[in-house]
């Protein structure tokens, strides 16, 4: 084939791609500032007459999505904060040591992957029921009891990702300190864990968007001052069946904010999530 | 004593010990117990009656997986069967469909690498936008009066005179694999190219010489050397899908309703039966049957890939 048509055909094709990609994104964010006549009536379907800001004040008036907002981000962050730590320790040890049952703590870090959620969810569930008659207790409806289940969830497969990392680190320079009579925990204080940041950086905001994604488990571990997000947009969806400008609205607010981050720190992303691809 | 001793004498093993302790104990309690529980309940009659029993509800034995498997008076087989073949279906057309659209954009981005940077940030976006998200929007996308989709396929396009039903029958099924293809494949594609990208051109350039055509340096270099890329995406494919939730349940009833016969998977099925329908038991034998039926599935990836390229 002539390359130059070649070439255009290929371009084309990725335009065509990208246009049909983001169409259902700006589709979100145009109906999200229409009134929901306009959606019904369906006239000048793919443009925004007058943005109608209004759909926000009153998600944030009448739905309290304010509230949401700021609990997803509260038990994002904290999780993130939590996993982040342990999966370092883990990632470091494994990665580093030699040591009787490494092998059975890698595989069941990969079994726990094999297992629905839902397994999981209804005896958590009964546990944190048990643990309130027994102790006084209340780990359902709070921040902690959510907190401490997503901390621990996303654990395993951040461990995955950073013992790849860790793992990438030439041995020698954490040798040497060791001689120098540096503390192991020093060592990966402060020679490990600097030279590891970017793949830790990536594995933190993989656990945010992971946390962030997350419903069924905040569905049944949530009350109505602790709902984040998810939970809260079915709820409300659930009792505005047909306000499809404010379902829009909401979709946006829980798009933009990571999007947003997104934008930003795509370029560790990127190279967090395709270390594996490339290294060999 | 050499280099690797230093490294592996006793002292240095309980720090091992030590930097794992805090995982094992959240994963004793978040993982382990509550499987070892999650089997006892099967075994259980548990349901909104026996619910403050707790472990100490009435004992049925086999009973539950009984009902689930062969029971032919049992409603929730009819519904369980449904849902295990929507979800094969499911999860065979979303991996087909992010694997070939992805390889064929990371293909087409790996000739054109002054793009790259550009094209990867605009397709990597929807893989952004959370799987609730993508179920409420396309939910209201398929629409049957006010969707988009039929907008475009009655008005624009005129494919149809009639708009069709996206959310009745059979239809289903495009309406929920469509949508998980729209939020997975950037992934895919993202692997693929990073996969691409470290195949040295001087492979291609030698097949060119030897007269190899485009279709047979794809199938016998590019195709085997990204095996360690497409095998792992392979088994996060199955594994993702086959625990699909979020974007069917945001889907239907707005997240409260049944998705139909057509459009039921397997978590939404099991999630129903034990929340809604409060038969935790039943929930929990048909869950234990899945993930025995999944770890033989990861077992036979496996036999066929192999773990060298973990």
């Amino acid at each position: 084939m002539n390359s130059t048509s070649h070439k255009v055909l290929v371009i084309f094709t990725l335009v065509l791609v990208a246009i049909i990609s983001l169409f259902p994104i700006y589709w979100m964010i145009v109906n999200s500032l229409k009134t929901n006549q306009e959606i019904l009536t369906g006239r000048n379907i793919f443009f925004v007459n007058t943005p109608r800001w209004r759909n926000y004040v009153d998600l944030w008036r009448n739905i309290n999505f304010g509230l949401y907002l700021r609990n997803s981000f509260i038990v994002c962050s904290v999780t993130t904060f939590f996993a982040i730590i342990l999966s370092t320790l883990a990632g470091y040890s494994l990665s580093r040591f030699k040591f009787l049952g490494k092998r059975v703590i890698n595989d069941s870090i990969l079994a726990t992957q094999m297992v629905p959620g839902i397994v999981f969810l209804i005896p958590i569930y009964l546990m944190f029921v048990k643990f309130h008659q027994l102790t006084n207790i209340q780990l359902i409806g709070t921040f902690p009891g959510l907190i401490f289940v997503y901390s621990t969830f996303f654990v395993p497969f951040s461990v995955w990702i950073l013992q790849g990392f860790f793992a990438s680190i030439p041995v020698e320079i954490e040798e040497a300190a060791l001689i120098d009579g540096c503390s192991r925990f020093m060592i990966f204080l402060k020679i490990a864990v600097p030279l590891a940041r970017p793949g830790i950086v990536a594995t933190a905001i993989y656990i945010f968007l992971t946390a962030w994604d997350e419903l069924m488990f905040a569905w049944v571990l949530t009350k109505a001052n602790t709902m984040t997000i998810p939970v809260g947009i079915r709820l409300f969806v659930g009792n505005y069946q047909n306000r499809y400008d404010l379902m829009m609205a909401a979709a946006t607010v829980a798009t933009l904010p990571i999007l947003f981050a997104f934008f930003l720190m795509q370029k560790h992303i990127i190279r967090g999530l395709t270390a594996g691809a490339v290294k060999e | 004593m050499n280099k690797k001793n230093i490294f592996q004498d006793i002292r240095n093993k309980s720090y091992a010990y030590a930097f794992l302790l805090p995982m094992v104990i959240g994963m004793l309690i978040i993982h382990f117990v509550p499987i070892i529980i999650g089997i006892i309940i099967s075994f259980l009659d548990l349901n909104q009656y026996t619910l403050s029993l707790y472990l100490k509800a009435p004992f049925v034995g086999l009973k539950n997986y009984y009902d689930v498997l062969f029971n032919p008076q049992s409603t929730l087989r009819i519904g369980l069967f449904q849902a295990v073949r929507n979800t094969v279906i499911y999860t065979i057309c979303v991996i087909c469909g992010c694997m070939g659209l992805g390889m064929i954009v990371a293909l087409m981005l790996n000739e054109n690498r002054s793009i790259v940077k550009l094209f990867r940030t605009l397709y990597l976006f929807p893989w952004i936008v959370p799987t609730y998200v993508t179920g409420l929007l396309w939910g209201f996308m398929w629409n049957h009066e006010i969707g988009v989709v039929n907008y475009l396929l009655t008005k624009v396009f005129k494919l149809f005179s009639e708009p069709p039903f996206w959310l009745i029958g059979p239809n289903t099924l495009f309406a929920i694999i469509i949508p998980t293809i729209w939020r997975y494949w950037p992934y895919y594609m993202l692997m693929l190219l990073a996969g691409l990208q470290t195949i040295p051109d001087e492979l291609n350039e030698a097949a060119t010489i030897d007269g190899a055509s485009e279709w047979q340096k794809f199938w016998y270099i590019t195709l085997p050397l990204l095996k360690p890329v497409w095998s792992i995406l392979l088994l996060i494919g199955i594994i993702s899908n086959v625990y699909s939730f979020n974007i069917v349940i945001m889907m239907f009833g707005h997240g409260a309703g049944f998705p139909g016969e057509w459009g039921d998977l397997l978590m939404t099925n099991i999630f129903r039966n034990s929340f809604n329908l409060w038969q935790f038991s039943k929930g929990a034998a048909a869950s234990i049957i899945l993930m025995i039926v999944m770890i033989g599935v990861v077992a036979m990836w496996y036999k066929i890939f192999g773990r060298n390229k973990w």
